[in-house]
């Protein structure tokens, strides 16, 4: 069907435009980018015009494209006034509009760029809608256009978070991890310059180390405790919702108040150091926070009684969804409870030992605000974290790239762990269904 | 452990002893596990209550001798960050102002998101949202400085609507999650039936949605409260001293160098930053552990 396949081009030069104009908003130069979009945008036009010599015929008033073709003039009214906001002479006038000056600055190219855009899709429907009646099938431009745009106006936050802010800031982060940036961002490529003085920093050995150390203890006491509470918690005992409101209540607190808690409690001149040894034994010692050689365990203490209370609930819900049926036969076969426990109940609740571990592994790598509470990285820099050498860097040494590429291996890293799991889980389904 | 039925002889179960072996050994372990909890709230808390020379003293465990509330009363207006010595509740106030336009607007925009995504599916609907969903796993590390130049860029860096923005766009992978599959999981008939009636997008939202929403509404509100309230990370970088949030300010306070260390004014301060999403904690029970187990359910 040529109709169809002419209705395809002018979408694809739409996409094509907006591609090339993201990228030069972006910041990335050259020839082509600076007059790529509008010229596009041109060629596109130009297929609309094609599109309308076959059918020679405009009517806004009997087309039944009417709401959504108003509804795109709407969207270009509204980029007119933010056109207008940016104008000096309107800001001087008006006090809303000065108070955010640079922002309707920065909104000027996306505003005229829309305009743009907007009247080709006005004028895209209304070519369709005049051309096709209701009987006839709907095309390419009117699905993409003039169909369901509530849910497609109403999905714009959510589109433009997840291209603009998580696809487009996490490229341009990978991007300038190889360049020579100090202060400000620079775009000239070095290649793997920066990678290397990191992985030749001491201080990022010893911050990867930490995480490793911190993330395996983390993961298998975390386990380990939380399913040992639970299945506590599972015997039908009294005041249930006590003891589980006790146990989750430090999850409800935030990381800085955990650490700097826990600073207090391992301070060796009044903390449990001091009151062990008033009551006598002189010669004890325990200041984990003080002591480079284990402050990791330290840290990993208050990260344990923060998030151990989550493990246990859902724990808790996975014990409640097993089948007390299974609990009878082992019953009826005499198999001892703790048995039960490790052959027949862990096997059953892979499912929910599998999100557990994703959630405490995604906590793992952000680990920053408890390790900045309670020791500040000290003692020397024992207990340094990627995270806040990320940080850092970015904004405490002004060596941007140094941070880029911290964070950039971060990313890797969550990859690394994360794709096994994204294959388990969806390759896993497809199977079944 | 099951109800332990007897399948010969007297039928019924067995009578318990309260006091037999396995229930001492399952309490005793649970009240040693609850006391590991509890500890450090009550230190925090007695600490506090008392006055510096008793705290050097004594013990960190010890019940204060005679309670004073100057402590409580230094942290809120006179505790020093730098050279600004108006206390905590600058803070304070700066967090109210970040948490409720974030929370209402990150609620508003996924509550429509999910609804679009679960009732009114589009052709791509399902590649943003595996994006939005993938980056939630996205070490935050990585877009903070593209989002510094984008705030600065808008005249938002360092101000509270900045921090209301980012506050908004991080929200938006788990709540959205959280709404699309509440209203996935409402009967199908009801919005057939909505249809029919020739109700449309906005129709349904508000007259159908929304009503039958209400818990996990508030389910939303705990759990983006608590988030946005506890946040440290983008307060520190999105801020400056004069809009920094309270848990930034808290630390600030208590690991700063100058000075002497008042252990008591600290523990106060702490546990004014902790009061909020506690009292949101004891007061929602339930909804709480289901907020976070949301956080956790699968897409």
């Amino acid at each position: 069907m040529p109709q169809t396949r002419i209705e395809r081009a002018f979408l694809w030069s739409i996409t094509l435009a907006s591609l090339f104009f993201i990228l030069r908003q972006v910041g990335v130069e050259g020839a082509i980018f600076e007059y790529a979009p509008e010229a596009i945008l041109f060629i596109g036009a130009g297929i609309l015009a094609v599109i309308f010599a076959q059918t020679r015929r405009l009517d806004l008033f009997k087309n039944r494209l009417r709401g959504p073709i108003l509804g795109w003039l709407v969207g270009i009214a509204v980029c007119v006034m933010v056109l207008v906001l940016a104008q000096k002479g309107v800001q001087d006038s008006w006090e809303f509009a000065k108070d955010y000056k640079k922002a309707w600055k920065a909104l000027t190219p996306f505003a005229s760029f829309a305009i743009k855009l907007f009247a080709l899709f006005a004028v895209a429907l209304l070519i369709v809608g005049t051309r096709d009646d209701a009987t006839t099938p709907r095309g390419a431009i009117e699905r993409a256009f003039g169909s369901n745009m509530s849910s497609k106006v109403a999905a714009m936050p959510m589109a433009f978070t997840a291209v603009g802010i998580f696809v487009i800031a996490t490229l341009w982060t990978v991007y300038h991890s190889f360049t020579n940036s100090k202060l400000l961002p620079k775009s000239e490529l070095i290649g793997f310059d920066q990678y290397q003085r990191l992985w030749d920093s001491d201080r990022w050995i010893l911050s990867i180390k930490n995480l490793a150390i911190y993330g395996a203890c983390s993961m298998v006491f975390s386990l380990v405790i939380g399913f040992v509470l639970a299945a506590l918690l599972d015997q039908k005992i009294r005041l249930e919702s006590l003891f589980r409101t006790i146990f989750l209540y430090p999850f409800a607190l935030s990381f800085i108040v955990t650490g700097l808690v826990w600073q207090w409690i391992l301070t060796p001149e009044f903390g449990v150091q001091h009151i062990v040894r008033s009551l006598g034994w002189e010669s004890f010692t325990f200041d984990p926070l003080f002591n480079p050689d284990i402050v990791i365990y330290g840290i990993l203490i208050a990260g344990l009684w923060q998030g151990t209370g989550l493990v246990m609930c859902l724990m808790l819900a996975g014990l409640r969804g097993i089948d007390q049926e299974v609990w009878k036969a082992a019953r009826v076969d005499g198999i001892p409870a703790w048995k039960t426990y490790i052959f027949v109940v862990i096997p059953m609740m892979k499912p929910v030992f599998v999100t557990t571990l994703v959630l405490i592994a995604s906590g793992i790598i952000k680990l920053y605000d408890l390790v900045v509470a309670q020791t500040s990285g000290g003692p020397g820099l024992a207990s340094e974290v990627p995270a806040k050498y990320v940080y850092d860097y970015m904004f405490g040494g002004q060596n941007l790239g140094q941070g880029f590429a911290a964070s950039t291996m971060m990313l890797v890293g969550v990859l690394i762990a994360l794709i096994p799991f994204a294959y388990l889980e969806f390759g896993g389904r497809k199977k079944h269904g | 452990m099951a109800d332990p039925v007897q399948f010969t002889g007297p039928h019924g179960p067995k009578p318990k002893t309260p006091f037999s072996r396995r229930n001492i050994m399952l309490y005793g372990t649970l009240i040693v596990v609850s006391l590991y909890y509890l500890v450090p709230l009550y230190v925090m808390i007695v600490t506090s209550l008392k006055g510096m020379p008793e705290i050097r003293m004594g013990n960190i465990f010890a019940p204060p001798m005679e309670i004073t509330f100057e402590p409580w009363v230094k942290a809120w207006s006179q505790a020093c960050t730098g050279l600004n010595c108006d206390g905590l509740s600058r803070g304070f106030w700066n967090s109210v102002q970040i948490t409720i336009p974030s929370v209402l607007a990150s609620i508003i925009i996924a509550s429509v998101n999910g609804y679009a995504l679960a009732n009114w599916r589009f052709k791509g609907a399902n590649v943003f949202f595996g994006i939005l969903i993938f980056g939630a796993f996205i070490p935050y590390q990585v877009m903070i400085y593209p989002i510094v130049i984008m705030l600065r860029e808008m005249g938002l860096y360092t101000k509270l609507g900045g921090l209301v923005i980012v506050h908004s766009i991080f929200g938006m992978p788990i709540l959205t999650l959280l709404f699309r599959n509440y209203f996935a999981s409402l009967p199908e008939e009801l919005f057939k039936a909505a249809r029919v009636d020739g109700a449309r997008f906005w129709g349904i939202y508000f007259r159908i949605m929304l009503p039958m929403s209400m818990p996990i509404f508030v389910v939303a509100v705990i759990l983006q409260v608590t988030g946005i309230w506890n946040d440290f990370l983008f307060g520190v970088i999105y801020a400056k001293p004069d809009s920094y949030p309270m848990t930034v300010q808290l630390n600030n306070i208590v690991n700063s160098v100058q000075g002497v260390k008042e252990y008591n004014v600290n523990m106060a301060a702490t546990l004014l930053t902790g009061a909020v999403p506690l009292f949101i904690y004891f007061v929602s029970g339930k909804l709480f552990v289901r907020g976070v187990a949301a956080g956790a359910v699968k897409g």
